[in-house]
């Protein structure tokens, strides 16, 4: 009986060790990401639990699991104080070219006379005929600032949770999208 | 001289390059980078005989037979294929080196002989200069078929690695090189076509990059990816450099991709 507890005991604490110890291969692939200098292992050992699930999953979450990350990203949206979520299309252009910020003629078409625009991402060309009804630029608006609440991993990445652009600024890019006044709605 | 004429040279095909781009993106439809890369390429040669790309080759070749501090050259490193051997050694590297114990690319390669074998200290090391003879010793692997094998332990800890940070998004832009590569392998971003490993990802370096005007390693190139998605870019020579290189060319050569013209001319 001794003997069993014992054993017992001894089974768990290596189970303990097991879990408690970093695999091999991630303690390699620390130990390189740390020869790339602090400035980069500093970034990629930040992952956030989203990025972190995004890359074990080679960008393709288990079904289990889908549920619980568009829930957790949908609670990271932020919205103005205003309430409003469509604000100054003029300014949303600005915020829309900007390498820094929107970057977004990096993947999207957007406004017809800019013709060096990517192809990674659906035309935003004539995107306001969608009409601008409330659930139109709510979706615009979540989308935008955080494109993983609606698609986990998806390429687009969540500009308004890194802040790349504030909430305001967010509903500019929305108004840039849906206002029939802003050039990509018209001919 | 030599280094006054280059950089000469380089400011009057700076500017052609200046009226080139203005040109292009004020078209209406926009034209293929490579089209355009290969346009230039005719005109630098019509208008200076001689390509930028080759100037680098040349004063790689002066550095490479340079003595060191020990009073030897380079001719004394085994760059894969022993001693004195540049024939086809790009092809096979990254390869693991027993002398350095480490699985090493070209560029590491380099670096590593000029302190075993050459006796520089690495704050002698100018990057330039290695970035030169890795231009110098490539360019005898010119369209050389790709044959990144991994076989040794350490060059297959290092082609799991490499996959691994190929997979890893992180930085505020949510990037990793898989997401643009692979699932978006043969799309434009902005006006830039964007190639898989499969497609032949990274048989073009080192190259002239007539739009940075600048010569670009593949460690440059990398670097250049990891800026653009707001990670900052590895230090030079790390594992990091090195294992996404083993992963992508080990890719290239299941598919049977041989390198470009090297040094090759890009946009």
């Amino acid at each position: 009986m001794r003997k069993k507890v014992g054993l017992i005991l001894a089974l768990v604490l290596l189970l303990g060790l097991g879990l408690t110890q970093m695999s091999p291969f991630r303690a390699r692939l620390e130990a390189a990401l740390h020869a790339g200098g602090r400035e980069f292992a500093q970034v990629m050992l930040s992952q956030d639990k989203g990025q972190a699930l995004c890359s074990q999953y080679r960008d393709k979450l288990p079904p289990d699991l889908i549920p619980g990350f568009l829930a957790e990203q949908k609670a990271l949206i932020q919205y103005p104080a205003s309430g409003k979520l469509m604000g100054d299309w003029k300014n949303g252009e600005k915020v829309f070219t900007d390498p820094k910020r929107g970057n977004c003629y990096a993947c999207h078409a957007g406004v017809a006379s800019e013709v060096a625009h990517g192809t990674m991402g659906p035309s935003l060309t004539n995107y306001g005929q969608r009409g601008t009804s409330e659930a139109v630029v709510r979706y615009t608006y979540e989308k935008i600032y955080n494109a993983w609440a609606f698609v986990p991993c998806s390429l687009m990445y969540r500009g308004g949770v890194h802040r790349l652009f504030t909430p305001e600024e967010t509903a500019d890019l929305v108004a840039f999208l849906l206002d029939p006044e802003s050039p990509i709605n018209r001919r | 001289m030599r280094r006054k004429n280059r950089y000469f040279f380089l400011g009057v095909l700076a500017l052609g390059t200046l009226v080139g781009v203005g040109a292009y993106t004020q078209q209406q439809k926009p034209l293929d980078p490579f089209e355009e890369a290969m346009r230039q390429r005719q005109m630098y040669l019509e208008t200076f005989g001689v390509l930028p790309g080759e100037l680098f080759v040349e004063e790689g070749k002066e550095l490479f037979f340079r003595k060191g501090p020990s009073g030897k050259t380079l001719e004394e490193c085994d760059f894969g294929k022993g001693k004195g051997v540049l024939e086809g050694v790009y092809a096979i590297l990254p390869k693991y080196f027993p002398d350095s114990k480490r699985v090493e690319d070209l560029e590491t390669r380099v670096y590593t002989c000029m302190q075993t074998v050459q006796g520089y200290k690495p704050s002698e090391i100018k990057r330039e200069e290695v970035r030169a003879i890795t231009t110098y010793i490539a360019s005898f692997s010119s369209k050389a078929k790709i044959q990144v094998v991994p076989k040794h332990p350490a060059e297959l800890a290092m082609y799991n690695l490499g996959r691994e940070l190929w997979y890893t998004r992180a930085g505020a832009r949510d990037m990793s090189c898989a997401v643009c590569h692979d699932q978006y392998a043969g799309q434009r971003v902005r006006l830039s076509p964007v190639r898989s490993p499969k497609q032949g990802l990274g048989n073009e370096w080192p190259a002239y990059r007539f739009e940075e005007d600048k010569l670009y390693t593949m460690q440059d190139r990398i670097d250049f990816c990891y800026e653009s998605i707001a990670i900052p870019k590895p230090e030079y020579y790390s594992d990091v450099h090195i294992a996404l290189t083993v992963y992508m060319l080990a890719e290239a050569t299941k598919a049977g991709h041989s390198f470009e013209e090297l040094p090759f001319f890009t946009r």
